[in-house]
């Protein structure tokens, strides 16, 4: 027997039991599309938060922290990366390294380093318009810092210099103030108050009714600047790398601001001889390739560093996990399928057991039985495979759909949450047909296994 | 008297026996017969004497629980299943009392299927089954399927279907059990026909004394799974 010819035969049968066909290859269909959506979806946001690393160029970004590591060398995969931010403990009395100006100006001339600058901020209560205000940490960033992230700010522009009097915010920030509108937010003025240590105060202050809570030396100072520029929302947060508080301020009207020399009681620890230094310096470099080099010199100099880079195996590895078990549930649909197919093809078998019968008695062998069966299996398979990536693929653009126009409401653009490489589709349809070849399996080798004087009597 | 032709079909104590529940019910009990190259052969018996066991047997499509059988040569009682398939493809036709066509595919579609089996090219079966309905008659039906035909014309397809692959034995089990008199008679003469223009030997099973005197050389008689006595015909 030929292939066209078992391939003829399949579709005789299949047409001539329409209804069936379509309903077991519907259930092919339901799994196969839910394994597609799933998948790219899991495809979808593994490439979306890529992007959005790579759009914040923080595969290419170093933090630098005090509490220098003795050996040079890239973190150790699972390393918890908390273990750096915090001050490390004084051992041994031997004197850490300051994260100052001067070593952050040593920094800035290591070989491959772009730019380094130390992370700033501090706390305050920041209002806009005539509501209260809201406590935020302001972050000190330098212009050079925002110019690189230009394209982000959707609405006004970024700071001229870092002496410009202004701020930029979030659209996020902006959002708590209810602004519907951020491009009516620029030119508008924040109020800053922060508190600081009124030292003229201080030294007439007892120290027992300060400790009592009856006088305070701190006083409350307010600031006003003017919002230069708005970063607009983005679906997975790449606004947040630039401004995770949502308020960016040039180093130099910052320096103007009476403020606590510290953000956290963690800042305190970093004292040494009197000098504190900064609590972290972010580091961007000039490519991915000079990551190694720059950190291993970065330690060298007693800090630590953390690269978001090296994360991103794990990151890599839990995508992939998060595919499988996506994969996973769309199989439970695939299984039920599956089931289907055995129940059509076994039907099939009773109801042309004398057909089997005839055939056989006309020559045919078991192994052309076997083939017919198998082939109109598999030629279920390829139809509810096609059909299933069609379903998958329309039903992943109206869920996306949904997801924007809900999502558009609240100033987040419109993302593509499924990825569709066209591996996927190849994968499904081969994967359809070997479902369903491995569900003939049983129902082919029972219809060859019919006896042919039985079959002929059969009604 | 006609000259002596080489025995075609051998059968050497043919026995067969069905399991049924846990009786053990032997359908042919040390069965030996000879059917000479291209003779008309008849067998017939009472309902359960085991006509169609032997037919089935010779046929390729059952295979005996002790004896042997010999087709042209061929020891078809040693063939494994696929050999069996071979056989059945090939060398022996079959024809049945419900002409068992397939419902679904047309006349022409069903003289097709053991060219199918046998691999023959799509436009070569297609002028084959042609040719072979043509044979039989039925060249203006080939498009029709079994139920558009009346019982007549679907046995004239069954036997275009079993000359399909060229076979040298044609078995028919009751070939005229659903066809009126006359209809009878004409699908008889026809594969009386065919044994006397292709040399075609053929072993039909028939209750019928009539057209069994009239056009077998020779009727062999079964008993209760026994040979009773063999008698030249015509």
């Amino acid at each position: 027997m030929r292939f066209s010819d078992a391939v003829d035969f399949a579709r005789t049968s299949l047409g001539k039991r329409r209804l069936r066909t379509f309903l077991t290859a519907s259930g092919v269909m339901i799994g196969i599309g839910a394994l597609v959506s799933m998948i790219s979806f899991g495809k979808g946001m593994q490439k979306n938060v890529t992007r959005a690393f790579r759009s914040s160029d923080l595969f290419t970004t170093l933090m630098v922290m005090p509490g220098g590591a003795e050996t040079p060398g890239r973190n150790a995969p699972g390393e918890d990366p908390d273990d750096r931010p915090r001050p490390a403990a004084k051992d041994a009395g031997r004197p850490e390294a300051i994260l100052d100006d001067a070593a952050v100006a040593a920094i800035a001339k290591i070989p491959g380093v772009a730019m380094a600058y130390p992370d700033i901020g501090f706390p305050a209560m920041v209002g806009l318009g005539q509501g209260g205000g809201e406590f935020r940490l302001i972050q000190v960033v330098p212009a050079a810092v925002v110019a690189t992230q230009a394209r982000k700010i959707k609405w006004g522009r970024g700071y001229g210099g870092d002496a410009e009097e202004g701020v930029v915010v979030s659209q996020a920030f902006l959002r708590r103030f209810k602004v519907t509108d951020p491009a009516a937010a620029v030119g508008q003025k924040i109020r800053i108050t922060t508190v600081s240590l009124d030292l003229g105060r201080l030294a007439t202050l007892n120290l027992g009714s300060i400790l009592a809570g009856e006088t305070s030396p701190v006083a409350q100072e307010s600031y006003e600047f003017p919002i230069l520029g708005i970063i607009g929302a983005e679906a997975f947060g790449e606004e947040g790398s630039l401004a995770p508080s949502g308020v960016m301020i040039p180093p130099g009207p910052a320096k103007g601001i009476k403020r606590l020399p510290f953000s956290s009681v963690w800042d305190l620890f970093r004292v040494q001889g009197g000098r504190m230094g900064y609590s972290a310096v972010t580091v961007k470099l000039g490519s991915l390739r000079d990551l190694d080099p720059v950190r291993d010199e970065v330690r060298t100099m007693g800090f630590a560093t953390f690269a978001l880079a090296d994360q991103f195996d794990q990151i890599t590895k839990a995508f992939t996990i998060m595919d499988m078990v996506l994969a996973a549930v769309g199989m439970i649909a695939i299984v039920v399928a599956a089931l289907g197919i055995v129940n059509t093809m076994v039907m099939s078998i009773l109801e042309r057991y004398r057909e089997i019968g005839v055939m056989k008695a006309v020559g045919a062998s078991d192994g052309d039985i076997r083939r017919i069966f198998f082939f109109e299996s598999g030629a279920i398979g390829f139809l509810g495979g096609v059909a299933g990536c069609a379903l998958g693929w329309v039903t992943s653009l109206v869920i996306n759909r949904v997801v924007d126009f809900y999502l558009a409401r609240q100033g987040v653009p419109a993302v593509a949450y499924f990825a569709f490489p066209v591996w996927i589709f190849l994968g499904a349809v081969a994967f359809a047909i070997v479902v369903s070849l491995v569900s003939g399996i049983y129902p082919a080798r029972r219809a060859a296994r019919v006896d042919p004087v039985v079959a002929l009597r059969h009604d | 008297m006609s000259p002596a032709r080489p025995p075609f079909v051998v059968t050497q104590d043919l026995a067969k026996t069905y399991l049924v529940g846990d009786v053990q019910v032997a359908a042919l009990a040390g069965v030996s017969i000879t059917v000479e190259e291209g003779r008309f052969v008849a067998v017939t018996g009472a309902s359960g004497s085991g006509k169609s066991t032997l037919l089935n047997l010779l046929g390729g499509l059952d295979t005996p629980t002790a004896g042997t059988i010999e087709v042209g040569g061929a020891l078809v009682s040693g063939m494994d299943r696929e050999t069996l398939a071979r056989y059945r493809r090939l060398s022996a036709g079959m024809i049945f009392q419900s002409f068992n066509l397939i419902a679904s595919r047309t006349a022409l579609e069903n003289v097709e299927l053991p060219l199918l089996f046998a691999g023959v090219d799509k436009r070569e079966r297609r002028v084959r089954a042609a040719e072979l309905l043509d044979q039989v008659g039925l060249a203006h039906r080939a498009g029709h399927r079994p139920t558009e035909l009346s019982g007549g014309e679907q046995q004239r397809v069954a036997v275009a279907r079993a000359l399909a692959n060229g076979p040298r034995l044609l078995l028919a089990d009751e070939p005229t059990g659903n066809l009126d008199s006359r209809t009878s008679r004409e699908i008889v003469g026809l594969l009386a026909g065919l044994n006397r223009g292709r040399n075609l030997t053929v072993v039909m099973v028939s209750h019928e004394e009539g057209l069994v005197r009239e056009f077998a050389h020779e009727v062999l008689r079964l008993r209760d799974g026994r040979l009773a006595g063999t008698e030249a015909s015509s």
